[in-house]
């Protein structure tokens, strides 16, 4: 008969959607979860927390790790320790694309390139300035103003096909040119991709920073934004990887480090299964 | 009883006297400067990078630095007041904060948080390497109308650091040419003897300076070589060419000295050595600093403690018996008067010489003549040489431009990666 098993759990509180990941002894992915951060972060990744292990059907007992990452990860209560999310998206993103040397992550309040190496660990990094114009509060913004959601944002400018230069480069700005640049007559879709293309460029000359090797693992909320990746796509003249479960690559990283942060504390491998 | 209270582990307080040391000089130069006036002195204001304050002491003019005052204001929480007021002046959110608040501090009715600064007699422009400089000066001018003394130097222009003689000619005829003119506008009549005596004060106090300074290169570190020479640098800028600068300094290298023999410093233990570039962070300093302290983390070498004058790189000695010409080479080799490519193999030699683990490059919104290039510099350092190197931006004196939590993010970042480089594992 096998004893109750093991699972560890990432939990990623960012700036805008915290995030949940459990993974199981193995280190297979089990369950994820998404949710707002809102305005209260203790309650919010408590909240996670709770919703990952209902929908995966495992008991708080069985969680032998819990790590906290994201902007929030010192408010994480219930966190053994925390890990940045730099290193989380690394980790996460080499766990589902083995090939990885590359990651971009794009959240809500900020962007990352990442280089790493065949073992998914942190060699060098770049991030954007104290200002969210290269970031996903960009689309936000806009898709606030035209009272579009971000599905229907990414979505509505794949349509495009004459783009349209969005000079601003500012995220307050960027939402009056929206409008202006409508009044002016141009297609929503082509505002819309133009709004995409300015945050690419912005991105790209942070992976260039870093140097750009393939594979490019796309990760963070963004990733699943389908009018981003076919314009990071087109500028950088090669295939990123994504998946539905980029998402969460910052949760699944912190995940993954809990397993291994428990087992090389406790030296006991899997024996706690 | 005293076999017992000598073998107790000694707290690093008993370590750290210098810099309570360089609070009372500071202290001291800031009382003599607030009562310049009553006092029937001349008060003359200069710039950190490249001063021959060693001139002014003949003359008993009482230097004013504008950096000075408004980094230490900053650093007691004063700056918005004082950047609102320029920029309700109409000075951009993008100019230089220690333009800004050097601005506003000599706008009547103003009072700072170290006091009402007193008014300039003489401005010494001494033109090295930032651009702002000219036009801060003259906008002093305008405001306060005291003439200003134009000393032009040149920028080093080889890549291996060489200066032509007739550069050095240059700056020093128009040092002696000076003369008349601090003759003029301090009453006083210039003495050779006060001259070399001056001059040998600072000779000694920059050799005992540059060996504090190199004690970095000791395992561990004895001190922080950023966040703690940042204090340890007030005396060669203020009171250069003063016994007590040279008192200083004495007590400094005893004290990192006792540090090295008992093993003590400032972080728990070492696990980190960085090299950093760039200005720090003031509003915040402590705050900034806890984020590398807290990992263990020492400054082995810096550049920004060189902007009193590049000691530890064999480009000037200050000499009694070459004045004007030693004076020269040493405003010469200002900092921010290297070119780039020299700037990136000094970092580079730290990294070398003091064998760091990293470089930390903190980057200042207000200021070009540092910040431009840093980005090179760090994708060469990266790249090229395979050195982990971070680079964080904010301000030195708004605090507008510091936000704890992305900054945070990014320290810690760097310190997993460092951390896997040791083979410690990551987290
Ligand atoms: N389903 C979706 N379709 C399109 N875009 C999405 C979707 N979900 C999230 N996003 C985008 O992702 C962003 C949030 O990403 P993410 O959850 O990675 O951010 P975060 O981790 O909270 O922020 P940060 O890492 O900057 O602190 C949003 O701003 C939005 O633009
Ligand atoms: S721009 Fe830089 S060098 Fe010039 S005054 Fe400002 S801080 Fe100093
Ligand atoms: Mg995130």
């Amino acid at each position: 008969m096998q004893a109750l098993r093991t699972y560890f759990a990432g939990i990623d509180a960012g700036s805008t959607y915290t995030k949940g990941a459990l993974v199981d002894d193995r280190g297979a992915l089990v369950e994820t979860t998404v949710d707002m951060t809102g305005i209260n972060i203790v309650t919010a990744t408590k909240k996670a927390y709770a919703q990952l292990l209902e929908k995966a059907g495992v008991s708080e007992g069985q969680v032998a790790y819990v790590i906290g990452t994201g902007y929030g990860r010192y408010r994480i209560t219930f966190g053994n320790t925390q890990v940045t999310e730099i290193s989380c998206h690394a980790k996460g993103a080499h766990a589902l694309f083995p090939g990885t040397r590359t990651v971009l992550d794009m959240g809500g309040q900020d962007t990352k390139a990442i280089r790493v190496n065949d073992r998914g660990e942190v060699v060098d990094f770049c991030m954007n300035d104290k200002c969210a114009a290269g970031t996903g509060r960009f689309i936000e913004g806009s898709a606030r103003v035209l009272g579009l959601s971000l599905k229907q944002v990414g979505t509505l400018s794949m349509n495009s096909s004459n783009p349209v230069k969005v000079s601003s480069t500012c995220a307050v700005f960027a939402e009056t040119e929206t409008q202006e640049q409508l009044a002016w007559g141009n297609k929503l879709e082509d505002v819309l991709y133009g709004i995409h293309v300015s945050i690419a460029t912005r991105s790209i000359g942070l992976l260039r920073r870093v140097g750009i090797d393939p594979e490019i693992t796309f990760t963070g909320g963004v990733s699943q934004n389908p009018g981003m990746i076919r314009c990071l796509e087109e500028q950088l003249g090669q295939k990123l990887n994504t998946s539905p479960l980029t998402n969460f690559c910052g949760a699944l990283g912190a995940a993954l480090f809990a397993r291994e942060k428990y087992e090389n504390t406790t030296g006991t491998g899997r024996s706690a299964a | 009883m005293a076999e017992a209270a000598s073998s107790a582990p000694l707290s690093f307080d008993n370590f750290d006297k210098a810099k309570r040391m360089q609070g009372e000089l500071t202290k001291r130069y800031f009382q003599r400067l607030l009562t310049a006036k009553e006092q029937g002195r001349k008060v003359g204001y200069a710039f950190v990078m490249a001063n021959p304050i060693e001139l002014f002491n003949v003359f008993d003019i009482v230097p004013l630095y504008p950096e000075i005052t408004s980094l230490n204001i900053s650093y007691r929480g004063g700056a918005p007041p004082l950047i609102s007021l320029s920029e309700e002046m109409g000075y951009s959110t993008d100019a230089c904060g220690y333009v800004k608040m050097g601005v506003a501090s000599v706008t009547e009715g103003t009072s700072t948080s170290i006091g009402v600064l007193p008014k300039p007699d003489v401005l010494l422009l001494t033109f090295s390497g930032c651009q702002i400089y000219i036009h801060w000066w003259e906008q002093l001018h305008y405001q306060t109308g005291a003439e200003v003394l134009v000393v032009d130097v040149p920028y080093v222009r080889e890549r291996d650091g060489k200066v032509p003689s007739h550069d050095v000619k240059y700056v020093a005829s128009q040092l002696e040419e000076s003369i008349p003119q601090l003759e003029r506008v301090s009453g006083k009549k210039f003495r050779e003897e006060e001259f070399r005596e001056t001059m040998r004060l600072s000779a000694e106090a920059w050799d005992l300076w540059r060996k504090c300074i190199e004690m970095g290169k000791l395992t561990p570190c004895p001190m922080d070589a950023y966040f703690e020479a940042i204090y340890y640098m007030a005396p060669i800028t203020i009171a250069r060419g003063t016994q007590e600068c040279v008192d200083f300094y004495r007590f400094l290298l005893d004290e990192l000295n006792a540090r090295a023999e008992h093993g003590v410093g400032p972080t728990k233990k070492e696990e980190y050595r960085l090299v950093y570039e760039g200005v720090p962070n003031y509003p915040f300093f402590k705050n900034f600093w806890g984020l590398f302290r807290e990992h263990n983390a020492r400054g082995v070498a810096a550049t920004y403690p060189k902007v009193a004058g590049m000691i530890d790189t064999d480009s000037f000695r200050i000499n009694p018996d070459r004045p004007f010409e030693s004076l020269a080479e040493y405003m010469i080799h200002a900092y921010c008067n290297w070119n780039m490519p020299m700037r990136t193999d000094l970092i580079e030699k730290y990294v070398r010489d003091y064998r760091a683990d990293g470089v930390v490059i903190h980057s200042i919104k207000s200021c070009r003549s540092f910040s431009m290039g840093q980005g090179d510099i760090r994708e060469h350092l990266a790249k090229d040489l395979d050195i982990p190197t971070l680079l964080i931006e904010s301000d030195h004196v708004d605090p507008r431009y510091y936000s704890e939590a992305q900054t945070r993010n990014r320290v810690d970042a760097f310190f997993e990666t460092l951390a896997l480089r040791k083979g410690g594992g990551g987290n």
